[in-house]
């Protein structure tokens, strides 16, 4: 199924939540809506949905409009950020209740809800009561709920921000997995940008309502149209400084270079600056090191774990070759790559 | 520190456990020594150990009084209960104007009980009353109302109808704390209106309407008695004598304290069987968990 947005727009009184969105959604694939909350991804979802009026603009799923159709007739399942589990209910009439509610034959309908609760590995709890079940178990179960409509489209309202750490990144290919083996075409609404590093086949970049960049995570990490996808992705996120500046460039710019990109030099060659390092973030895997230039500036870098730096310590760094972003400094647009 | 904490608690709390005493438990064990005696207000008490539930059993009065406050709370609290819900429910959701309607529901509730009655033998005035005047216009039936047995009974139980702002409110407050993510996951999957109401509203709220139903039998049993004796006095033929009202007319209008003490222990007995009745009716259903 092909989801397309076409020019939506969406305000509640003065605010406007969505300007002007399009988007289209390839049939089977895997998008993840990202951006800082109260950017109007959950309400680009919920516009899908049907449980939202677009202000203007149309909705067409398979190029059919489906603007003016009732939520249920659209053949979508929502997975919500608080799970909406039913309380009342065990986790089989959960299951079964939209089913049920639809007069869904039921020989077929246990035969679904079966197999889907194995899938899920939740057979062992399903005569319990949500609030007898773990975070990552309530979470199997409202995907177990979306899964037995066989929907053709799955929408998913960060579905994963109430699990700890650990179960969400094992949540996070648990669903991928399951996307792949389903193939049905997914919207994953998410503001944790790794998350949607992670799991989108392509990643679309929802700021202040308007939508910024759609690619695959690569072409967005590594090509950002503007300083706000730039300064969203990536974790710590790009360096931004003025043109003319520690990292160089025309002094209507703006230039942008990844904590990964910067390096450590050991000998001057002419293009390098200094800094002192003023904090040292020990991660595990990696080490990240907060610096404060000659001239105020502060700058992140990204190094391997175990780095022999400590705070007060003089760094000459250098730009990697190729790794430096220009913006203009009016419109913040990508101006291009370059050194 | 903590005991200087917990003496200034008693010394806040000292008033209302005095006024507690004095009104509360002193009068309840009192009545506990007067049922088993001839006590008449007047004089000393004379211990007659069982005669008084003896002399119920074949009071023709009790019977009646029985059977009207079972009709009553049989018929009143389901009524009640249901026009709270009902309102609520139909008002929770916010739309304009909606606030002016919450107050006129609620509005009722704050009228003395006494002007409550005053206004309602106009209202149900057979001749100039305004619901018969409305009734015929309608060219439907005009009863005698508070003239005959069911019009009596009916007739306190519609005076009773307006007097429900508490559940309303309670019932109300209860609908919009329910995650409204749960109606759109339903809306979702296709479930219409009324389907809602039977799968989400009601199960999710039926702690509270239990809640509200044993509250109602004890309020409609003991102590809503007020305006009823203003309006029927117990009559016609005994149809609306409560057992409130039976138990007050036997202690100040026939100065027999010691057997309205005795009614009074029985409705007590009667009131927490009932109670506890519901209870249990409610466990099975598994409302409560």
């Amino acid at each position: 199924m092909t989801i397309r947005f076409a020019h939506v727009n969406k305000s509640y009184g003065q605010v406007d939540a969505l300007r002007d969105l399009d988007l289209e959604v390839d049939g089977g694939e895997l998008l993840a809506l990202v951006g800082p909350s109260g950017c109007g991804k959950s309400t680009a979802l919920r516009v899908l949905a049907g449980l939202e009026r677009p202000t203007s603009g149309r909705v067409l799923v398979d190029d059919r409009d489906v603007t003016d159709m009732p939520p249920h007739r659209r053949d979508v399942a929502m997975v919500f950020q608080d799970l909406a589990l039913y309380p009342h209910m065990t986790v089989r009439d959960n299951v079964a209740f939209g089913p049920r509610i639809r007069r869904e034959p039921t020989d077929t309908v246990r035969d679904r809800i079966d197999k889907v609760v194995h899938q899920l590995g939740i057979e062992g709890v399903i005569e319990r009561y949500p609030d007898q079940l773990s975070g990552g178990q309530r979470q199997r179960v409202a995907l177990a709920r979306a899964m037995v409509r066989a929907p053709q489209a799955y929408l998913m309202d960060e579905p994963l921000s109430d699990l700890d750490a650990q179960l969400r990144m094992r949540a996070r290919t648990e669903i991928v997995e399951l996307h792949r083996a389903i193939g049905a075409t997914t919207i994953y609404v998410t503001h944790d940008q790794a998350e949607a590093m992670t799991m989108g086949d392509r990643i679309a970049v929802l700021v202040e309502g308007r939508l910024q960049q759609v690619g695959t995570p690569a072409q967005v990490y590594d090509e950002p149209v503007n300083v706000s996808v730039a300064g969203f992705l990536g974790s710590p996120p790009m360096n931004l400084v003025p043109g003319g500046g520690v990292l160089g460039g025309e002094p209507d710019t703006i230039i942008g270079v990844r904590p990964e990109d910067l390096l450590v030099d050991a000998e001057p060659s002419g293009a390098d600056f200094t800094a002192h390092v003023s904090v040292v973030e020990s991660l595990g895997s990696e080490t990240v090191l907060l610096l404060v230039c000659q001239d105020g500036t502060r700058l992140a870098l990204r190094t391997p774990p175990r780095s022999p730096f400590r705070p007060g310590r003089e760094l000459r760094l250098v730009v990697a070759d190729g790794r430096r972003h220009i913006f203009g400094a009016a419109d913040g647009r990508r101006r291009l790559t370059g050194r | 520190m903590k005991a200087q904490a917990s003496r200034s608690a008693w010394v806040f709390l000292t008033p209302y456990l005095l006024a507690t005493l004095a009104l509360v438990v002193v009068p309840a064990l009192l009545t506990f020594r007067y049922a088993f005696t001839d006590f008449t207000g007047l004089g000393p008490a004379r211990f007659t150990g069982l005669d008084n539930l003896r002399r119920m059993v074949d009071d023709p009065f009790f019977a009646a009084s029985l059977r009207a406050s079972a009709v009553h709370v049989a018929i009143a609290v389901p009524l009640r209960l249901l026009t709270a819900v009902g309102l609520a429910l139909l008002l929770a959701a916010p739309r304009r104007g909606g606030r002016w309607y919450r107050v006129a529901v609620y509005l009722p509730t704050v009228v003395p009980d006494i002007a409550l009655a005053l206004l309602f033998l106009w209202v149900l005035n057979p001749i100039y009353g305004p619901l018969n005047q409305v009734l015929g216009a309608f060219g439907l039936p005009q009863p005698t109302w508070l003239a005959t047995v069911w019009g009596a009974r009916f007739g306190v139980i519609l005076m009773l109808l307006f007097p429900i702002g508490e559940a309303f409110l309670v019932v109300l407050a209860s609908r919009r704390a329910l995650n409204p993510r749960l109606y759109e996951a339903a809306a979702l999957e296709g479930c219409r209106p009324w389907q809602q109401m039977r799968h989400i509203t009601l199960p999710l709220l039926a702690p509270i309407l239990v809640l509200l139903a044993v509250r109602d039998t004890v309020v409609l049993l003991q102590v809503s008695f007020v305006p009823a004796y203003l309006l029927t006095d117990g009559g016609p033929s005994n149809a609306t004598l409560y057992l409130p009202i039976y138990i007050y007319d036997q202690a100040f209008e026939f100065l027999g304290f010691g057997y309205s003490a005795m009614l009074t222990l029985v409705l007590l007995a009667i009131t927490l069987v009932l109670v506890v009745l519901q209870i249990l009716l409610v466990r099975r259903w598994r409302v409560l968990r």
